[in-house]
């Protein structure tokens, strides 16, 4: 037990400290677009007994179910860990890890002999084998087509890196010089956080380490339960669907029960459909990360950031539904894909807990990867993230027009135009708003974009389009739904060809056309001021039409003012708000 | 009694918020003062009030103090108060057809990923003014659609209906080929005479169009309102006396004339605070010492800025006010954490300070302006390190009583802990964040900030700088007794200064010799151009030549010195030694690509020796016993208060100790001795850290 408050503070944010410097670290030294640019990568700390004491780095999605790893670290190696290891797993069936291509690197730290405290860097691989290279194989049917599996290992021994099991990580990939870099960047990493780590945990005394640890993952305990607290109990519900497993149209729901009661919340997924043939399956650990995403969207950011924050929370995640499969299942879209319904479920349900804190949905992904060899002979992977959707809004601000996907929160930022020209055969030739895509609302939605590029060479594709048909960033608190995307594919001097929504394919030199899908407003749309919607009609982000229609609100006939009288008298006799969405 | 000045000297005039510093050194290093208010309204008179003031404390005209004014400094926070007042011009862009939007679009980059609520800030250039022209220059710099005139004849035409100021002109892959850029801009100069034109490629010529942009918008924003004021501040001078052309401090921390930096007044958004440079150069000198890291603390914020052998840290991304601005420019790391930083207990039963501030009103409980929660400085006042009474000449009237009844209320009750204990554990924390901050600029580089000297400059600066050097490990604290001017006495000390950035994109290893020379001759060729119309002869002149370099693969770059000529292996030695320092490794053998080739072209003037004042003998007097919580281990005892002015060159004193300065108190911890050097700043030799 800690008496020391003071110190107890102080403590915490040093360790908050020590995960952001190692991703200071980590952005520097890798060598793979996917973390230098898109920080797609989470540094965290865990303690002796494998609960996660600072995820104050990296991607939401990434962390919050970090602790699993680190408890089927700690089951299959226990007490055969020495000063100087360094494990390494990816396999979300036997080691606790979210998904295959998220390589979990994680160092014990020993302080006078005994295990204090474990520093983990876990970041998403360009390529680790399977079907497809990129590691998404949207034609994957079981967890063998995805990659190579890892259960825990030890990649170094007491210092030593194990040269032969490095070189078989490095043979199961297409990308081994990334891979090879990327991994030294994550060893280099985790080892300025052990420094710093074992130096703090000296200085407050090896037995006295794990009791602050405790009181930090106690006090964050407190302020989660303080904040549910103040919301109704109840039982609410959320619903959120795909409407397609990869390879056929058809719905494939995540079902959610929401209990709140006694500073507690049960997320009850019962009721979910089983899981699927294709490669959107959740694992246990993910579905967990999933639902923290989306109860740290929802109340304050400024929460601790530890697992103590989540025990007010159960999560019952029935087997063999898409939320845990069981294996065999393919899995490796579940941090997109269902983690995004997932969590737009779970804000559905809160959304009636507290209308202003309710989320909109945001756009999901419609954009491709494209992968091939370049000049040098080497593979690249490239995700057209200029095609980005746009964002749901929240009460006050409208969504973001193109943003880094949901589960990231926009943690993931785009690539700049000319970087990707540099990097890859492409010519993008447009990357605009869209019209009238945008979710209605007193806050409205992002407006998505439209993004067009010429691919020169012939090159393998993955697709993932998720939102090319069903609206998916619905509106909240009266707000209305954004559009659904659309994407056309043109070979060179052809006419189009078909698109898959998902699935991997061989594709000449290409003209790819893709709308990205709007976010959902927040708020009745006859409530905004009518001078953000002119503005937005001078923008070209919404049409005059769909000002009166959705907005009530009507522009003078040259468009130049709004009309104050009759978009007045417009919405006093429009007493109900509309049916949302256009 | 007005001091006699032997001329010429310099003049330093920083304009802040709250007041325009001026400092004069003499041709014999003496130093003169004055503080007057600023006039936001007019930022010229500001700066002509604080001429008049110290004319008339020096008892001499105005005329006579210019007129022997060889240098003439200025910095001012115009251009970033132009932008964070949202009072910048009305600006147009011209954009490639299918682009207008990467301005808007931000590259989608959110300060933290965690808290998606925030907006970002307004965008400077909404949409109906961002257009479009036809062209397209692909990622070889080749022209795959020539520009159509006719398009952006169009386009002026909608943007001089809208009324725009100011137009940029940022186009696809300009850093490659500029042709386009400047047919743009030498076909709206003369289509539209009197608007501003700012081009990316001339402003910023760099890879990446949201930061090309981004920065460029900020350059358009910013001139029609800057240059004017520059100008006219420039011709009153005259008017008055000063014989030479105004001089600016640049976000490089070097100065400019007025004229050269009109072409590019984005290079200002530092101004004022970049000129800190110059001070810590000069100090440097004083201190003995070329590894200092510099903490700055006011009322609101903490800038953390380092050198290290001798070499400031530069850093190309600034944010100001939330928009992206890419162009040479000391590091300064800002903490929002300060005097009047605020702290509490959150639900969970933990204490928090900041990142919340009181702000100038109400500010901190022990104003007595109706500030309810306590703060940083109402935490030193129970500490007894600041008293109760009046400070900054009767500007503030500190009431302790209020501080220790904040601090009950909101921290020390909440906690279950007694007042002095709630105090000690705010500073503690507020101390323990510009330690990370300290250890992110310098940890982050690849330095172990035990190296380094901490320099405390601020008004706060002096009274953590011993905690958290000690903390740190480091060799020891230097407070110059100009901390109050630390701005103002840097311009003094600041050498002119170009900075040329020309893109390449190639590996290190298939590099032709020849081309890379006549590159670097081309931008040492500007250079000394622009150096040589300032009238700096040859020898005057100094040539600093980077290249940013990245292993394939790698985004970020990172900056190497080099000499001429090239030599392949020299440069991958340096790389790879810069590249271990930062991440411990290298990859030997990996293929390095030459991202940029920069220069710095200085010109080089005589640095300010301060007059030394000869060693006093004897020990100084405190003028009161005060009861002082010293440390944790200490706790609250009878510690000995002095007055800045009491002491004397080659005086020191033993810790634990306060000093009170005009502008600044000093806290000497136990055990830690303070000394007088012979330009009456403070070294502090620090105790030994406790374990």
């Amino acid at each position: 037990m800690i008496d020391d408050p003071v110190l107890l503070s102080l403590v915490q944010k040093q360790i908050d400290h020590v995960a952001r410097q190692m991703g200071w670290v980590m952005t520097r030294t890798a060598r793979s677009p996917i973390f230098s640019q898109s920080h797609d990568f989470s540094c965290f700390i865990g303690d002796a007994r494998g609960n996660v004491i600072s995820q104050a780095d990296g991607l939401p999605i990434h962390t919050g179910g970090g602790g699993f790893a680190l408890r089927a670290l700690l089951a299959a190696f226990g007490n055969a860990m020495a000063d100087g290891d360094v494990y390494l797993l990816n396999d979300p069936y036997t080691a606790g890890n979210n998904h295959l291509p998220d390589w979990t690197l994680v160092r014990p730290v020993f302080v006078d002999g005994l295990l204090s405290a474990l520093v983990c860097n876990r970041a998403h691989q360009s390529d680790i084998g399977g079907g497809a290279a990129g590691t998404y194989n949207a034609a994957a049917t079981e967890i063998f087509h995805e990659g190579i599996r890892l259960p825990p290992l030890r990649l170094i021994e007491k210092g030593e890196v194990r040269a032969d099991l490095w070189q078989l990580l490095l043979l199961n990939t297409r990308c081994p010089d990334l891979l090879d870099g990327d991994l030294r960047a994550m060893l280099g990493s985790t080892e300025i956080g052990a420094t710093r780590l074992s130096a703090l945990i000296r200085e407050l005394g090896t037995t006295e380490g794990q009791a602050f640890f405790d009181a930090i993952l106690g006090h964050a305990e407190r302020v989660m339960r303080a904040e549910i607290g103040r919301m109704p109990a109840g039982t609410y519900r959320g619903e959120d669907a795909s409407d397609t497993d990869c390879f056929e149209t058809k719905d494939v729901r995540v079902r959610l029960r929401l209990d709140v009661a006694d500073g507690g919340m049960v997320f009850d997924f019962t009721g979910s459909d089983p899981q699927t043939r294709g490669f959107k399956n959740s694992s246990l650990a993910n579905t967990h990360s999933a639902v923290y995403v989306a109860v740290g969207a929802f109340f304050d950011a400024g929460l601790p950031r530890n697992e103590g924050t989540y025990r007010p929370i159960r999560i019952v995640a029935p087997e063999g539904t898409v939320v845990n499969a069981r294996y065999p299942a393919a899995m490796t879209m579940n941090t997109v894909y269902p983690a995004g319904e997932i969590i737009h479920a779970c804000w559905k349900a809160l959304a009636q807990l507290d209308r202003d804190r309710a989320c909109a949905g945001w756009g999901k992904v419609a954009y491709c990867i494209t992968s091939g060899a370049d000049s040098r002979g080497r593979t690249y992977v490239m995700y057209h993230w200029h095609g980005s959707s746009g964002g749901g809004a929240v009460a006050g601000r409208d969504g973001f027009n193109t943003i880094g996907q949901l589960t990231t929160l926009g943690g993931m930022s785009l690539p700049n135009v000319e970087v990707f020209e540099q990097l890859y055969p492409i010519t993008v030739k447009r990357q605009e708003f869209r019209c009238d895509a945008a979710g209605p609302g007193r806050f409205r939605g992002g407006t998505g974009v439209d993004y067009e590029v010429d691919v020169a060479a012939s090159a393998e594709y993955s697709f993932r389009g998720e939102g090319l048909y069903t609206p998916s960033g619905f509106g909240v608190v009266g707000g209305g739904t954004g559009r659904s995307g659309a994407m056309t594919l043109t070979p060179r001097d052809q006419t189009p060809i078909d698109v898959p929504q998902y699935g991997v394919r061989s594709l000449p030199p290409l003209h790819i056309k893709v709308s990205s899908p709007g976010g959902g407003g927040w708020g009745n749309p006859h409530e905004r001021d009518p001078a953000l919607v002119l503005r937005d009609v001078e923008d070209g982000v919404v049409s005059v039409e769909a000002a009166r229609q959705y907005y009530a609100v009507v522009l003078t006939p040259d468009g130049s003012a709004v009309d104050l009288t009759a978009t007045q008298t417009l919405r006093r006799s429009l007493s109900q708000p509309r049916p949302p969405g256009p | 009694m007005a001091a006699v000045l032997r001329p010429p000297w310099r003049i330093g005039v920083d304009v802040g918020g709250t007041f325009t510093d001026l400092v004069v050194i003499d041709a014999a290093g003496a130093i003169h003062i004055a503080k007057s208010p600023t006039t936001p309204a007019d930022p010229t008179e500001g700066v002509l009030a604080a001429v008049a003031l110290a004319a008339r404390q020096l008892d001499l005209p105005v005329t006579g103090l210019l007129r022997d004014c060889a240098l003439f400094i200025h910095g001012s926070t115009i251009a970033t108060n132009t932008v964070l007042g949202g009072k910048g011009a009305k600006v147009g862009l011209i954009a490639t057809q299918g682009f207008r939007d990467t301005l808007e679009i931000r590259r989608g980059l959110r300060a933290d990923s965690w808290d998606h609520r925030p907006p970002w800030p307004d965008v400077i250039v909404p949409r109906k003014r961002r257009l479009a022209v036809d062209e397209r220059v692909d990622r070889r710099g080749m022209v795959t659609r020539p520009l159509d005139p006719e398009s952006l004849s169009r386009a002026l035409r909608t943007l001089k209906g809208e009324g725009a100021e100011a137009v940029v002109i940022c186009l696809l892959n300009s850093f490659l080929n500029d042709s386009h850029e400047r047919a743009c801009h030498e076909l709206i100069a003369r289509e539209w005479p009197d608007v501003w034109i700012s081009r990316s490629s001339q402003v910023a010529p760099i890879m990446g169009e949201y930061e090309r942009v981004s920065t460029t918008t900020i350059d358009a924003c910013v001139a029609p309102r800057v240059v004017p004021y520059l100008r006219a501040l420039d011709e009153r001078l005259r008017g008055l006396g000063l014989l030479r052309r105004l001089a600016l401090v640049q976000s490089n921390g070097g100065i400019v004339s007025v004229e050269q930096v009109a072409a590019r007044p984005v290079t200002l958004v530092l101004s004022g605070p970049a000129a800190g440079v110059g001070a810590i150069r000069s100090l440097s000198r004083a201190a003995g010492s070329s590894d200092l890291i510099c903490i700055e603390i006011g009322g609101t914020s903490c800038d953390v800025t380092m050198m290290q052998a001798g070499e400031i840290a530069m850093t190309d991304q600034l944010d100001v006010a939330g928009y992206h601005v890419n162009i040479p420019s000391v590091e300064i790391h800002t903490i929002g954490t300060g005097g009047g930083t605020i702290a509490g207990v959150d639900r969970g039963g933990m204490l928090w300070v900041g990142p919340h501030g009181a702000g100038a009103r109400p500010g901190p409980a022990c104003y007595g302006l109706g500030g309810e929660e306590p703060t940083v400085t109402d935490a030193q006042l129970v500490l007894g390190r600041l008293k109760s009474g009046s400070y900054a000449g009767g500007l503030i009237l500190l009431d302790e009583r209020r501080a220790a009844e904040a601090i009950e209320r909101r921290v020390a009750r909440p906690l279950g802990i007694d007042n002095t204990a709630a105090a000690a554990g705010m500073i503690r924390l507020m101390e323990q964040k510009v330690r990370h901050a300290v250890e992110r600029v310098s940890i982050e580089r690849g330095y172990d900030p035990a190296r380094f000297t901490l320099v405390a400059g601020g008004g706060a600066g002096a009274m953590h700088a011993a905690a958290v050097a000690r903390a740190l490990g480091c060799r020891g604290v230097y407070v110059p007794r100009l901390a109050g001017v630390f701005c103002a006495f840097g311009m003094c000390n600041s050498d002119v200064r170009h900075d040329y950035v020309q893109s390449w994109l190639g590996d290190l290893d298939t590099t032709d010799a020849q081309r890379f020379a006549a590159a670097f001759a081309a931008l040492d060729a500007k250079g000394r151009a622009m150096l040589e119309a300032e009238g700096f002869g040859p020898n005057r002149v100094a040539l600093h030549r980077l290249l940013d370099l990245k292993y394939t693969g790698q985004q970020w770059t990172i900056p190497v010195a080099i000499t001429l000529p090239f030599d392949p292996r020299a440069i991958r030695a340096a790389f790879e030694e810069s590249y271990s320092r930062l991440y411990g490794h290298h990859q030997p053998d990996g293929n390095i690509e030459i991202i940029n080739l920069r220069l710095a072209a200085s010109g080089l003037l005589p640095a300010v020796e301060l007059m030394a004042e000869a060693a006093a003998g004897g020990a100084p007097a405190p003028s009161e016993i005060r009861n002082v919580y010293v440390d944790e281990h200490h706790g609250r005892r009878p510690v000995r208060v002095y007055a800045g002015a009491d002491l004397r060159p080659g005086q020191s004193v033993a810790g634990p100790a306060i000093v009170e300065e005009a502008t600044t108190t000093v806290v000497v911890g136990a055990g830690d001795v303070l000394s007088v050097d012979p330009y009456r700043n403070y070294a502090i030799a620090l105790a030994e850290a406790r374990p």
